[in-house]
């Protein structure tokens, strides 16, 4: 027996750890990752345990390397990954590795800082420069108006402001306009800049706190500009605003820095404004050279963090885990640490080797003991896996997770699960497209594995590659059965039907006349005797009644398919019995059920069987109908009696035999066992009334050891409880027996429903570019196949192939699973290195 | 029928974010409280935060840590939450999650114009606000000398413009008529957001009506306990009062002839609903406080919203329980960082 057929035998062990070694210890454990821990002082919180600090530490330097990698990433540096695994360091190093960090960011955030500071001032200037630009247009405009429309001032403004125009403007339009420049003099202005989004607010307040009385004008920026804390890019209006009087100023400043805007001097004449303008240009051109070296420096620092961040967050991951491992240990005694694991009994050795190594690592003188425990606890359910069992186990585990030591269904499902999912999706075309796809993630394994696909669904794909690479492989093979690649079939071995045997001739009047016509392969030499070599047989895709034909066939197939796999399932739980030693369940519970089984849809199946092989064409016009026979057989119906040929001699008797089994079988399930049970109870009772009398204690001892062997028997024996139980196990499976056949049907009905789409869909679609002659054919099939190609692949492959897995994944839960399987364990989580540096637990 | 009107709620109006919130919900239970409680230092508390709903949202933040860390932190992940699911709503939940967001819109009005009137900086007001009543012209009402002022050049284009209409006066701001603008604004703000919620009606209106009727009675009495001894005559008080709760209208009436402590107490024992309240308050040590009281009633009307589906109650309730929650944080971590131990279980349970 393989591993695979059932969980590893675990076993809980205690740890007696020196202090000072263990650190080392649990890093070796770690690395090997095959103990899961218990926690030892459940109640005791999380900020009161004994490396509570080193867990804060570990923290604070987890927070500054996720500062450094924010700051790599923000430059765009790439983060080098050599796939080095370095060792947990040893306690003693984490000081090292703190100052590290901690001069690495402290470093960080003055270069950020210095940084900040010259963008904030590049900024400014920037800004300035703008605004320099900007307002420069807004006199020149105002200027060159005034010349074009000379005595029209008012006009100016009625433009500028449209219905804004300010009553008072009015009475000065004479002074205005007769010195136009010399009139800006009395009235002040301020400039600045705006963020975008805010400009029609403060154009709003503007208006309504100064009542009208300013001039605003505003134009955008073009150029982007860098926000210098967050580093966005962010979009900006430059503004001027004019107003008379001081009252008017101190309120449109206190408005400015409300919205946030920054002002900025500007003079009033153009050749200042020109003056400051160059200055500006060299002071940012000064600035940028300065703002160069900064990143340079910055970048300078990043390529050395970038080359290390990643061993170094793996490094403190690691400490961090094994602090928060030591926390779960027991610390009362002095210098030692005591821990309890769950651990494969195979791999007791390597685990005791890798004490002995953490260990000597640490240079203490006195080894770590490991020792094993009696436990009454269930112990976690350990499957090992590798990369291609893992698909199939965790179509297992997603319905529970085996006991303890319970047959694990995986192996046979890597069989049964794609050749399931296959003969619903039987069709050569589509299974080689699945084939080749999963073929493709299956090759590409090694790069994906190493950058792990982001999206969701493509990363799901990627899991179950080698189980759609099996059901990519199957469906071909079932496809040939069905003989349909793409919905069309494939004549290669030649067809058994012969039409020339009909003998019809060239102006036969029946032929004129019937566009169909029927072979009969009673006469001779229209059926060549032999069947079509493999699968069925090609002529049938021409054929008027091919559905008919084959929907008995594959009704029938998915039957027997149905009840081959629930018998497997039965033998699966006399595997489990027998295993437990229990044998009660399995002469009281097991042996029925089968009987059971077997009478009822077994008899059917061996009907289905003995029609197939031994009634003929010949007689196939008297041939008996399995349904009225079935129903006639629980009816207790004599066959000849409704003048029914009957399906073989004696049939009559055998059938009243087998009710008569099955009616028995239920009382069987039902009652034997709890009767038993309830004989037990008592005569353990009385046991325990006699030993106790003869102070006999080791055989009471020895008993209840026995006892809580396989399954804890309850302490007080509850009589309705069980039959209760009993009974509603026994009506479960004798219902079940009737409906999980019937559900097995859904084999045909989503093979049919899947033959049927891809026939609509050749003939729909890629028919009619087939069908027209010509160029224009040609270019008709072109455009026809994209369509069709693409429907194929939606449609077909992936929503067919999605409803087909569903259901396979159905007859492999409910159906399959019942027979046998308990999965109410619970799953091994070792302490493991490599799930936590991936991130794949969660501390 | 009922049944078509579920889906149509859930497919329609915020199903989605309705499931969003019952999950963001989910917080300290008494368990956290207890340990949170135990916590010898900030440090440990930020350990334990760890371990609950709100998760690393800590993590960045270098030792050593303070409450006003904290503060700030908590804010802002119920503003994240809470502008996600501003961002996802439309049509009347859109509406009703702005109505929220009103009430902090003008407390923030008021604390800038106090801070104003006290000559503090902008600046240093500014971070005092709370992020969820920010709005654009908000920054400007320091250049307001008048209420009329305030109105016509800032208020006007704000949502907070309805609300004001009652308010506007030639007077100059004064510490009397701050008090007065922002119980005047609050006043009208609940009788709005009570109506728009009786409107809406179904369940929404009998979770909402519930809890505002609450607020409102709880204003007009705290109102009337802190003007004894001002200089607000009866009349004006009576204009504060919010006209939706139970005691409108005989028990206002009655509440605007108080003037002592005795007598609010007298008009709300006869309400079925005040009078554990009041029982059992006092100033001695070991009592209640009124206000304790009143926080512990809201929560559990609060808590109670949360039993009924389909309605926007539970996005209300969220907010004020979050809120609470993050007030009953900082003030375990305020004890903590000030080892005043004594007082640390007077917090406000959430059940």
């Amino acid at each position: 027996m393989g591993s695979l057929f059932r969980s590893e035998e675990m076993c809980l062990a205690q740890l007696y750890l020196q202090s000072e070694a263990a650190f080392a210890c649990v890093s070796e454990l770690g690395e090997l990752g095959l103990a899961q821990f218990r926690d030892l002082n459940p109640d005791v919180n999380a900020f009161q345990r004994k490396f509570v600090n080193e867990v804060r530490r570990c923290d604070d330097m987890e927070r500054k390397l996720r500062f450094l990698e924010k700051e790599v990433k923000k430059d765009n540096l790439a983060i080098d990954d050599t796939g080095e695994n370095p060792p947990a360091p040893l306690p003693r190093e984490m000081i090292d590795m703190e100052n590290k960090f901690d001069k690495l960011e402290t470093e960080m955030k003055s270069v950020n800082s210095n940084q900040e500071a010259l963008k904030k001032n590049f900024l400014e200037l920037t800004e300035l420069k703008h605004i320099l630009r900007k307002t420069q247009q807004f006199f020149e405009q105002i200027i060159l108006t005034k010349y074009k429309k000379n005595n029209n001032q008012a006009a100016l403004y009625q433009q500028d402001q449209e219905t804004h125009v300010p009553q008072q403007y009015d009475d000065e339009t004479p002074l205005i306009a007769s010195e136009f420049s010399r009139s800006f003099n009395r009235f002040g202005f301020v400039a600045g800049v705006l963020m975008r989004d805010k400009i029609s607010a403060f154009e709003r307040v503007i208006w309504r706190a100064c009542r009208g009385n300013v001039f605003l004008r505003y134009t955008e920026i073009e150029a982007e500009l860098e926000d210098p804390h967050t580093g966005d890019k962010v979009n900006k209006y430059v503004f001027i605003v004019f107003f008379q009087g001081d009252q008017l100023k101190s309120r449109i400043k206190k408005i400015c820095t409300g919205f946030r805007a920054t002002l900025y001097p500007c003079p009033e004449t153009p050749q200042e404004r020109r003056e400051i303008a160059l200055g500006v240009m060299t002071r940012i051109e000064d600035l940028q050279t300065v703002l160069n070296q900064t990143a340079d420096h910055r970048r300078m620092v990043l390529s050395q963090v970038a080359l290390n961040i990643r061993v170094w967050l793996i490094k403190v991951r690691k400490i961090k885990a094994i602090y928060h491992t030591l926390n779960l240990f027991n610390v009362n005694i002095e210098k030692c640490l005591i821990a309890e694991c769950w651990c494969p009994v195979v791999d007791i050795d390597r685990i005791q080797l890798a004490l002995r190594r953490g260990t000597e690592l640490s240079g203490s003188s006195v080894p770590s003991i490991m020792q094993q425990m009696q436990t009454k606890e269930n112990p976690p359910t350990y499957n090992q896996t590798d990369k291609f069992t893992s698909g199939f186990q965790a179509i297992i585990d997603a319905f529970g997770v085996s006991n303890y030591r319970e047959v694990n269904p995986a192996p046979f499902t890597i069989i049964t699960f794609p050749f399931l999912f296959a003969v619903m999706f039987g069709d050569m075309g589509h299974g080689l497209l699945m084939f080749l796809f999963a073929l493709y993630l299956v090759l590409k394994e090694n790069r994906y594995m190493k950058h792990k696909p982001e999206d969701e669904i493509f990363k799901m794909m990627f899991d179950g590659r080698y189980l759609i690479l099996l059901m990519g492989l199957f469906s071909i093979y079932t496809g040939f059965l069905y003989n349909e690649c793409f919905s069309r079939s494939i004549n290669i071995f030649g067809t058994s039907w012969n039409v020339r045997a009909m003998n019809f001739t060239d102006n036969d009047v029946f032929l004129a006349t019937n566009p169909v016509v029927t072979l009969d392969p009673n006469k001779p030499g229209v059926f060549r005797g032999y069947p079509y070599f493999y699968g069925i047989d090609p002529i049938w895709q021409s054929a008027e009644n091919k559905i008919t034909v084959q929907n008995s066939y594959k009704m029938k197939n998915a039957v027997l398919m149905g009840f081959a796999q629930m018998i497997f399932g039965l033998s699966l739980a006399f595997c489990n019995r027998r295993h437990f030693k229990d044998k009660l369940t399995l002469y009281c519970e097991l042996l029925p059920q089968l009987l059971f089984l077997c009478a009822l849809i077994g008899y059917l199946c061996m009907c289905i069987l003995y029609k197939w092989s031994v009634w003929t064409v010949a007689q196939s016009n008297t041939a008996p109908s399995l349904l009225i026979g079935l129903i006639d057989m629980y009816m207790l119906t004599d066959p000849k009696s409704n003048n029914r040929v009957p399906l073989y001699t004696g049939q009559y008797q055998v059938q009243i035999f087998l009710v008569i089994v099955t009616v028995l079988c239920v009382p069987w399930m039902f009652l034997s066992k709890p009767y038993i049970l309830y004989k037990r109870s008592k005569q353990k009772k009385g046991v325990r009334l006699d030993s106790q009398s003869d102070d006999d204690v080791a055989i009471l001892h020895h008993e209840n050891n026995d006892a809580n062997y396989g399954k804890q028997e309850p302490e007080s024996f509850d009589m309705s409880e069980v039959i209760i139980y009993q009974a509603i196990h026994t009506i479960e499976f004798c219902l079940s027996c009737i409906s999980h056949t019937a559900s097995y049907l859904r084999l045909w009905a989503l093979s049919l429903a899947h033959s049927e789409l891809s026939e609509v869909l050749w003939s729909m679609v890629m028919h009619t570019g087939l069908a027209t002659s010509g160029t224009s054919g040609a270019i008709l099939s072109f455009f026809v196949f994209w369509f069709f190609s693409s429907l194929t692949v939606s449609i077909l492959l992936v929503m067919e192939g999605l409803s087909a897995f569903l259901h396979a994944i159905r007859l492999h839960w409910v159906e399959f699973q019942s027979k046998f399987y308990k999965g109410e364990g619970y799953i091994f989580s070792p302490f493991s290195f490599t799930l936590i540096v991936e991130g794949k637990v969660e501390e | 029928l009922n049944f078509v009107f579920f889906i149509y709620f859930a497919v329609n109006t915020s199903g989605f974010l309705e499931g969003l919130v019952r999950g963001f919900k989910n917080g300290l239970s008494k368990e956290d409280y207890r340990h949170l409680t135990q916590c010898d230092t900030l440090e440990d508390l930020k350990l334990h935060l760890q371990g609950t709903g709100y998760g690393h949202f800590l993590a960045n933040e270098p030792s050593p840590l303070t409450v006003s860390v904290i503060d700030e932190k908590l804010r802002e992940k119920l503003v994240i939450e809470f502008e996600y699911i501003r961002n996802h709503a439309y049509k009347d939940l859109a509406t009703f999650l702005d109505f929220i967001k009103y009430s902090y819109m003008i407390d923030n009005i008021i604390l800038l114009i106090t801070g104003t009137l006290h000559q503090r900086q902008l600046s240093e007001l500014l971070p005092k606000c709370h992020p969820l009543g920010i709005f654009d012209q908000m920054e400007t009402v320091t250049i307001a000398s008048t209420t009329a002022d305030l109105y016509n050049a800032i208020l006007v284009d704000s949502p907070l413009a309805p609300f004001f209409k009652e308010c506007i006066s030639e007077e100059d701001l004064n510490e009397m008529n701050i008090e007065i603008i922002r119980n005047t604004l609050y006043k009208a703000y609940l009788e709005a957001f009570y109506d728009w919620c009786q409107q809406k009606g179904g369940a929404t209106a009998d979770v909402m009506c519930e809890i505002l009727a609450f607020e409102a009675d709880r204003r007009s009495i705290i109102i009337t306990i802190n003007s004894f001894g001002t200089e607000l005559t009866k009349e004006d008080r009576a204009k504060l009062y919010p006209r939706r709760g139970k005691l409108y209208p005989d028990g206002l009436l009655e509440l605007s002839k108080a003037d002592e402590y005795e007598a609010v107490k007298r008009v709300s024992e006869l309400y079925a609903e005040y009078k554990p309240l009041f029982d059992g308050t006092g100033n001695n040590p070991g009592d209640k406080t009124l206000e304790d009281k009143f926080f512990e009633h809201e929560v559990t009307l609060n808590v109670n919203s949360f039993m009924q589906q389909f309605q926007y109650g539970v996005f209300y309730s969220y907010v004020k329980l979050k809120e609470q929650e993050c007030r009953n944080i900082i003030w375990i971590a305020e004890c903590i960082a000030q080892r005043h131990r004594a007082k640390i279980d007077s917090y406000i349970p959430i059940m």
